[in-house]
């Protein structure tokens, strides 16, 4: 798809920094289901328009969205790619953890047991 | 506001005095520390107020970390701020998160289960700025469960735009 194609690298910083804010992730959880207008989108918030734009707008900017231009409503959407890059990225910072302390269970197992060293 | 933290738990089957020793002995250190990489433990000076270098290689990449000894108390508590390094040792984040904290204060408790050792590891930015503070926030919250977190939304995308 070509609106995936074309976009930018992203960028780590705007991305998470963008994701901080409880009221940007929501956003993004109701984009999930579907695009939306900005009308829709700021009515569950009890929020005015311009300040669901301000946080349209980071978001835009992160990359995380799209917004398609349809006379007034620019609707927004979910953008995929910089979401993916986020995730590969916490996924690895989560598995440094999780296979180091795998190595280590079977470090204190062999210290424990150290004629089983063989044993996997 | 309050600064955000990774949370990790972990049960061990051996006791506080070995699972500590894990991380103290330079020689254990090494052969657990860094997940199939080979690491180097240099410098080893691990007690508190003292510090060491640690260089970790897969392949062809590499990973430099310097290590600030805060409370070294076995077997219960240790403390050190973790510094991303460049093959100099200068601090420095990777390059595609220019803000990804440096400095990160590590507390690390060992607690006797009857199983062995409850090991409760946290991760704070450390003498951060706000840039660095908010990227760290934002990588947690996606880390974290709760709001439909990074990983289901990711699916919810996916299913229906890549495919």
């Amino acid at each position: 798809m070509e609106l995936i194609r074309y976009a930018p690298q992203p960028n780590l910083d705007a991305v998470f920094s963008a994701l901080a804010d409880p009221t940007r992730r929501a956003i993004l959880r109701r984009l999930s289901q579907g695009e939306a207008a900005v009308a829709e989108l700021a009515q569950p918030f009890a929020m005015s328009q311009p300040a669901v734009s301000k946080h349209l707008a980071i978001l835009e900017r992160a990359g995380l969205i799209e917004r398609r231009i349809d006379r007034q409503r620019r609707p927004a959407r979910l953008s995929a790619r910089p979401m993916l890059h986020a995730v590969q990225w916490l996924t690895e910072f989560r598995l440094f953890w999780q296979d180091s302390f795998d190595a280590l269970d079977d470090l204190l197992a062999e210290l424990q047991d150290p004629d089983n060293k063989d044993k996997t | 506001m309050e600064l955000p933290s990774f949370v990790l738990d972990r049960d061990f089957s051996a006791p506080p005095e070995r699972v500590f020793q894990a991380w103290t002995d330079p020689a254990l250190f090494a052969r657990w520390y860094g997940p199939g990489a080979q690491t180097t433990i240099l410098n080893q000076d691990i007690r508190t107020g003292g510090s060491c270098q640690i260089e970790m290689r897969w392949g062809g990449r590499a990973q430099y970390q310097h290590l600030d000894y805060h409370d070294v108390t076995a077997p219960t508590r240790l403390v050190f701020v973790v510094v991303t390094c460049d093959a100099n040792w200068t601090p420095a984040a990777p390059p595609h998160a220019p803000d990804w904290p440096t400095h990160l204060l590590t507390d690390i408790s060992f607690a006797a289960t009857a199983h062995g050792t409850q090991l409760h590891l946290t991760w704070t930015p450390h003498a951060a700025n706000a840039a660095q503070i908010a990227m760290f926030r934002g990588a947690m919250a996606t880390l974290g469960r709760g709001w439909g977190a990074g990983f289901d939304l990711l699916d919810a995308i996916l299913a229906e735009r890549v495919t």
